[in-house]
Parts: C-alpha cells; sequence; structure tokens
C-alpha cells in the first residue's frame, strides 16, 4: 500500500502546482487544514511561516519605542510652551512698574539685593545668536508667534503618534495572530484542465475555507462560478470516457473464452462498487464537514479518492484502453482467486451485497446526469447502510492486489479506480448545488 | 574537500561584505544625524530672518560674538541671515545627494550579500546530498 501511495505521488507530483515549496509550511498546511492531500489548488500558509512571531514581536517593539520617543518629544515641546507663556505673562508684567526689586544671582550659590530698571528694554534673542532690542509689547509679540510655531510642531507631533499607534496596534494584532496559529489561504484563479482535480480541490477548499471564516464568502462564490463553467466539460469527459470503455469491453469481449454477460456482470460490478463507496466516502466527508471537525481516518479516504483521481487524470486514453481491455479478465481472476481464501471473506461479502444492491445504485447512475438532486436521496438512502461493506471492499481490493504483487493486479487498480472516480463527479456536483 | 574550501572563501567574502554593509549603515545614520541638525539650523534661520524682517528700520540689532554683543546694522543682519540659509540649503541639498548614492551603494551591498549567501546555502544543499 505504502509503495503504491509513494508511486501514485510521484505521478502526481508532475503537473501538480503545489506553490509552497517550503516543508515547514507544507506540514503546517497538513497540520492546520487536517488534510493529507498529495494536490491541492491553492495554498494553505500559516501567517506564523510568513512572519514569525519573533519579528513581528520585534517590530512592534520598535515601532512602539518611536511611539516613546515622540511622546517624550511632545512632552518637552508641551514644557517649552509652558514656558513661553509664562514668559509673556512677565514681560507683559514688568512695565507695570518703573523698576523691579529682585535678587541678583551671584556665582553658584549666592545673591544679592538688586533693582531692575529699565523695565521696557528688552533684549530678545531671535536665534543663531542675533539679538535685537525691542519693547515689552514687541518683545510679547515675537513670543507670541514663537507659541504658534510651538502649537504646529504639537500638531505635527500628535499625527505622527497617531500613525504610529496605528501601526503598533497593526503589529500586536498580527503578532498575536501569528502566535495564535493564523492560517493564510491563497489560491490562483484560473481555468485548468484537469477536470476531475478542480472537483476535488473544490472539496479541499470548501474544507479549507471554512477554516478560515474571513475567507469563507469569497472563496464559496469563486468556486462555484469556477465549477459551474466546468461541469459542461466534466459531463463531455465522461461521456468519452465511457466510449472509450464501452468499445475496450467490447474488444475484449471478442477476445476472452468465457460469456460476455459474466464480464460484463463482474464489471459492472466492479465500477459499482466503486462508485458506491466513492459516495459513501464523500457523503461521510460531507457530512464531516458540516461538523467542522478533522478526522484522520477520513483523511485517509480523502487521500485515496484524490490519489485514484489524480491518477485517472494521468493515464492516457492509449493507456486506458488498455488497462480496461485486461480488466475483465483479470478481475474475474482475482475474485476467483479470492473466494477460497478465508481472508477474503469481506471481498466475497462486498460482491454479494454488490449484485443485491445493484438495482439500487444502477438507478442512480442514470439519475446522475439529469436529476442531480435525486441523488441525494437515494445516496442517503443506498450508502448509508453499507458504509462499512464497501469501505472494507475497497480495502481489500488494494491489500489483495499488493500481496499478489503482479502486473496484472496493478492494472485492476488502475482501471477500477479510474472508474471510481469516474462516478465521483456527479457527486461533486451534488455537492455544489447543495452550496 | 574543494567544495568545502569554496564555501569558506564564501564565507569569507560574506562577513567583508557584511562589514561593509555595516560600515554604509553608519554613514547613513551619521548622515542623518547631520542632517537634522542642519534642517533645525535651517528653521531657526528663517524664523530669524522672519522677525528681523519685522523690526523696523531703525531697531537696534546686536550679533553674539564670544561673549560680547556687536551691534549690526539691521541690513547687514538680514543679509548675513540670507546667506546662512542659502549656505544651509546648499549643504542640505549635498546631503541629500550623497545619502541618495549611500543608499544605493547598500542596496548593491545588500544584493551582493544576498547572492553570496544564495551560493552558501547551495554548495551546503549540494554537500549534504554528496
Amino acid at each position: 500500500m505504502e509503495v503504491y501511495r509513494a508511486q501514485l505521488t510521484r505521478v502526481i507530483s508532475g503537473p501538480v502546482k503545489l506553490t509552497d515549496q517550503d516543508p515547514l509550511q507544507r506540514s503546517n498546511r497538513i497540520n492546520q487544514s487536517a488534510m493529507e492531500e498529495p494536490t491541492a489548488k491553492g495554498t494553505v500558509t500559516s501567517l506564523s511561516s510568513m512572519f514569525s512571531v519573533d519579528d513581528v514581536q520585534k517590530a512592534a517593539k520598535r515601532v512602539q519605542d518611536a511611539l516613546l520617543e515622540k511622546q517624550q518629544e511632545l512632552e518637552r515641546v508641551k514644557e517649552f510652551i509652558s514656558d513661553n507663556t509664562n514668559l509673556i505673562n512677565l514681560v507683559q508684567k514688568l512695565p507695570e512698574e518703573l523698576h523691579h526689586g529682585i535678587m541678583v544671582p551671584f556665582g553658584k550659590a549666592a545673591f544679592f539685593p538688586g533693582r531692575l530698571i529699565h523695565t521696557n528694554e528688552f533684549m530678545v534673542l531671535l536665534g543663531e545668536g542675533y539679538y535685537a532690542e525691542r519693547t515689552s509689547k514687541q518683545t510679547v509679540e515675537i513670543l507670541k508667534r514663537r507659541g504658534k510655531v510651538l502649537d504646529s510642531q504639537v500638531d505635527s507631533l500628535k499625527a505622527m503618534m497617531k500613525d504610529l499607534q496605528a501601526e503598533a496596534s497593526f503589529f500586536d494584532t498580527t503578532a498575536s495572530e501569528a502566535a495564535e496559529g493564523l492560517v493564510e489561504i491563497r489560491e490562483e484563479y484560473g481555468e485548468e484542465n484537469l477536470s476531475e482535480r478542480a472537483s476535488e480541490s473544490g472539496l479541499l477548499k470548501q474544507d479549507s475555507s471554512r477554516l478560515s471564516e474571513a475567507d469563507n464568502l469569497k472563496d464559496e462564490d469563486e468556486e462555484y462560478a469556477r465549477i459551474m463553467s466546468r461541469l459542461d466539460e466534466l459531463e463531455k469527459e465522461e461521456l468519452a470516457w465511457e466510449i472509450e470503455n464501452g468499445s475496450a469491453e467490447s474488444k475484449q469481449n471478442n477476445v476472452a473464452k468465457s460469456d460476455n454477460a459474466k464480464y460484463g456482470d463482474e464489471d459492472n460490478e466492479l465500477e459499482e462498487a466503486e462508485l458506491a463507496a466513492e459516495t459513501e466516502n464523500r457523503s461521510d466527508e460531507n457530512k464531516q464537514n458540516n461538523a467542522a471537525g478533522s478526522d484522520n481516518e477520513n483523511n485517509e479516504d480523502e487521500q485515496a479518492n484524490t490519489v485514484s483521481d489524480q491518477f485517472s487524470n494521468q493515464i492516457s486514453l492509449d493507456h486506458n484502453l488498455r488497462h480496461s481491455e485486461c480488466t475483465g479478465l483479470t478481475v474475474q481472476a482475482a475474485l476467483e482467486d479470492a473466494k477460497p481464501r478465508t481472508k477474503s471473506l469481506a471481498t466475497n461479502v462486498n460482491v454479494e451485497a454488490n449484485s443485491a444492491e445493484k438495482a439500487l445504485v444502477l438507478p442512480k447512475e442514470d439519475n446522475v446526469a439529469t436529476a442531480p438532486l435525486s441523488i441525494q436521496e437515494i445516496s442517503a438512502q443506498a450508502s448509508k447502510p453499507e458504509f462499512d461493506r464497501y469501505k472494507a471492499f475497497t480495502e481489500s481490493i488494494i491489500e489483495h492486489n499488493y500481496n499478489l504483487q503482479t502486473d496484472q493486479q496493478e492494472q485492476i487498480r488502475n482501471t477500477s479506480k479510474p472508474s471510481g472516480s469516474q462516478s465521483s463527479k456527479p457527486v461533486s456536483r451534488f455537492k455544489m448545488q447543495r452550496k | 574537500m574543494g567544495s568545502a574550501a569554496a564555501l569558506r572563501e564564501l564565507q569569507r567574502e560574506l562577513e567583508t561584505k557584511a562589514n561593509d554593509l555595516s560600515k554604509l549603515q553608519k554613514d547613513i545614520g551619521k548622515n542623518h544625524q547631520v542632517r537634522k541638525k542642519y534642517t533645525i539650523q535651517l528653521g531657526e534661520n528663517e524664523l530669524v530672518l522672519k522677525e528681523l524682517g519685522l523690526l523696523n528700520e531703525g531697531a537696534n540689532v546686536y550679533k553674539l560674538i564670544g561673549p560680547v554683543l556687536v551691534k549690526q546694522d539691521l541690513a547687514e543682519a538680514n543679509a548675513n541671515v540670507r546667506k546662512r540659509i542659502e549656505y544651509i540649503s546648499a549643504e542640505l541639498k549635498r546631503l541629500d545627494a550623497t545619502l541618495q548614492d549611500l543608499e544605493e551603494k547598500q542596496n548593491s551591498k545588500k544584493e551582493a550579500i544576498f547572492k553570496v549567501q544564495q551560493r552558501i546555502q547551495s554548495l551546503q544543499a549540494g554537500k549534504a546530498k554528496a
């Protein structure tokens, strides 16, 4: 199983656009979104990997320091303003008297009494060592002009501080968000010819968009539009595949020695089993999505689905034809092989269950194209009770093949998987309709 | 072992480049300080010029030179202040040019450092593989 998966992953990893190369981000993505998907259309980057918590905190600290600096400057300027107003008051008061008795400072510690005369004559420092002789009134005017300059400085400082505060709060929120493990989800919008994966990644996206409530609405709209535009394409492809498959089968029937009906039966059974299993997985996953929980077992299923979907895209038409030629033969061989074994009890049970279930499953396939809503009902009825058995069936096939390790067995998987993934398309559409 | 020697060489190069960069950054910081000083002086001079313009013809203007106040003609003081403003403006322009130059140098140094770092990384990756 592991070998098989690794092989598939290698095949897949070619055309898949995994924009996040960083293994840390990748592992993060898996942890965050609980998605063990080898394929994804967008990237889920945790905020902490883009801005490390330390860096953000450092930036926040720097902004805080700048803010503190400005705060100090503002206080200094305010001090100047109060000094200035005091000086204005003093200068206005001085000429009221002809002279003032004052204590004149002498040296550092000594004072002696003195008298202030010429109370209406001021030597005003204009700056840069220039002094001007002014009267009290003129001095007050100069001082008032200076006060105005100081006021404008205060205004500009306050504006700067406001900016810095906004910046600081931004850094703070970023830091806390990074610490909380918030993720950023980025997805490219564009046409893609791998339609299977589109629907698959649609499911993915749905899942991840639930994770980040913020992107939810936008994502869903985008998602909806894209899937709608691809529906026709999907249908065409499905039709083409069926035709291809059909012709291959008929060819094979001519070659084979056993009767045609049996082959067709076996083939159909397999396909339908896959379909049912697929539906089951999906509906299950759907439930899980709604519950917004992340279950590992489910992810395993999901991964298997993706892998098969992906693989079906990879196979060229020639390949497909060759595989389907072998299908009937090998499937029968596998089943016959399996019957005497005790180990493959599950397989037998499933085969029987499938044939019993066939009546129920078949109309579903017919309804797929015409009435997607009815799928919902049928799949709800059909798949839920049979969940375990179908799951067992899927698994048993893989296990069985792995044990035998023959080329033919490999091919069963290759062909049966695509048939399963084929049936997954209507399901995704149904999901979309429910949205 | 050849790659190890190359790696050491690259690391030495990186070190010298980092030193150059820090020197450049220091220069830029100094430039900023000088600029700040000049801007403040410019503001003060403009204030003086404004005040001198507001004085009437007969006003006594003194200039503090050392410990003594020297009486100056108003027109002369005005001309002096104007000249000083011109000088400071020219100086600020010059500082701007040097600052721009320094920043360009800093950017190129940063790029060079980045390249060296990349080379070191690729070398290390190659070594890890081998």
